[in-house]
């Protein structure tokens, strides 16, 4: 469990960027060369490739070098466990419910009793 | 209310509390009360803002093994029926504004029922790309929420 919430921590902060964000929905649609990648946005590449190294250490994509040619892609794996989002809202609902219910229920034998 | 409804999206939580309508009313808006359950324990919960009218702000912050209170929820009542009805959204703050990150927005309502109330909680979600940037909520308590509800049973079958 605590293993999986570090795991969802990494995409979460992954996906807290608008750069990052940006470069998954690029690779979304197929692999790509970082220049590629890097070419919409207006920043130097070493600051650039922080950005990939952080989407490569969530897992979200990872990386391969052909000749001088490095290529990302996405690893659609790691989003599955995102894609687990609703049943995580699901049970932030029911045990929400579910303390008001103990709650309130408390409450009411608190009463009665006095 | 005429609304459509997404099962990808939406989410509906409904149950029978046993206790009045009045009581399970105050538990939601007395913020002391909410600050109870809001957020599953050892998190502690504080209420910064809970204004109960139409464009009122809701604002929880929370508090993890002991440290700083961070933020948890900021959002804007949108409808207030006493004793039957809160609708709020995080797409909205206080007075109308609109917020960052939006991502949900909830129906609670409260109906008289034979052993109680009948509680219902309907949630709204933006798209799936968008929602899933959004740490704010679920992330923190949801899994958190399990084990507690774990430990919850076991106690109660133990005890």
């Amino acid at each position: 469990m605590e293993q999986y919430s570090r795991q969802l921590d990494g995409i979460f902060q992954a996906l807290a960027d608008p750069t990052r964000r940006a470069v998954l929905a690029r690779l979304g649609t197929g692999p790509a060369s970082i220049s590629d990648l890097a070419k919409p946005f207006d920043m130097a590449l070493p600051s650039f490739m922080k950005h990939i190294r952080f989407l490569e250490g969530s897992g979200l994509i990872r990386t391969r070098k052909e000749g001088r040619v490095r290529t990302c892609v996405i690893q659609e794996g790691q989003l599955a466990a995102v894609e687990a989002w609703l049943s995580q809202q699901r049970a932030l609902w029911e045990g929400r419910t579910d303390r008001l219910e103990q709650f309130v229920v408390t409450a009411q034998k608190k009463g009665e009793a006095q | 209310m005429i609304r459509s409804s997404n099962p990808e999206l939406d989410l509906t939580i409904s149950r029978v509390i046993r206790a009045p309508r009045s009581l399970v009313w105050s538990a939601w808006t007395d913020p002391a009360s909410l600050e109870q359950w809001w957020i599953p324990a050892p998190a502690r919960c504080k209420v910064v803002e809970m204004e109960l009218r139409p464009g009122g702000s809701f604002i929880t912050r929370m508090s993890e093994n002991g440290g700083d209170f961070e933020p948890h929820l900021n959002a804007c009542f949108l409808d207030i029926a006493d004793g039957e009805r809160i609708v709020f959204t995080n797409a909205l703050v206080g007075g109308w504004r609109p917020a960052e990150q939006p991502f949900m927005t909830a129906i609670i309502t409260l109906k008289d029922h034979s052993d109680g109330t009948d509680y219902t909680a309907y949630v709204m979600h933006k798209n799936n790309a968008d929602r899933n940037m959004h740490a704010e909520m679920g992330f923190y308590d949801g899994w958190g929420t399990v084990v507690e509800q774990l430990a919850n049973l076991v106690e109660q079958r133990v005890g």
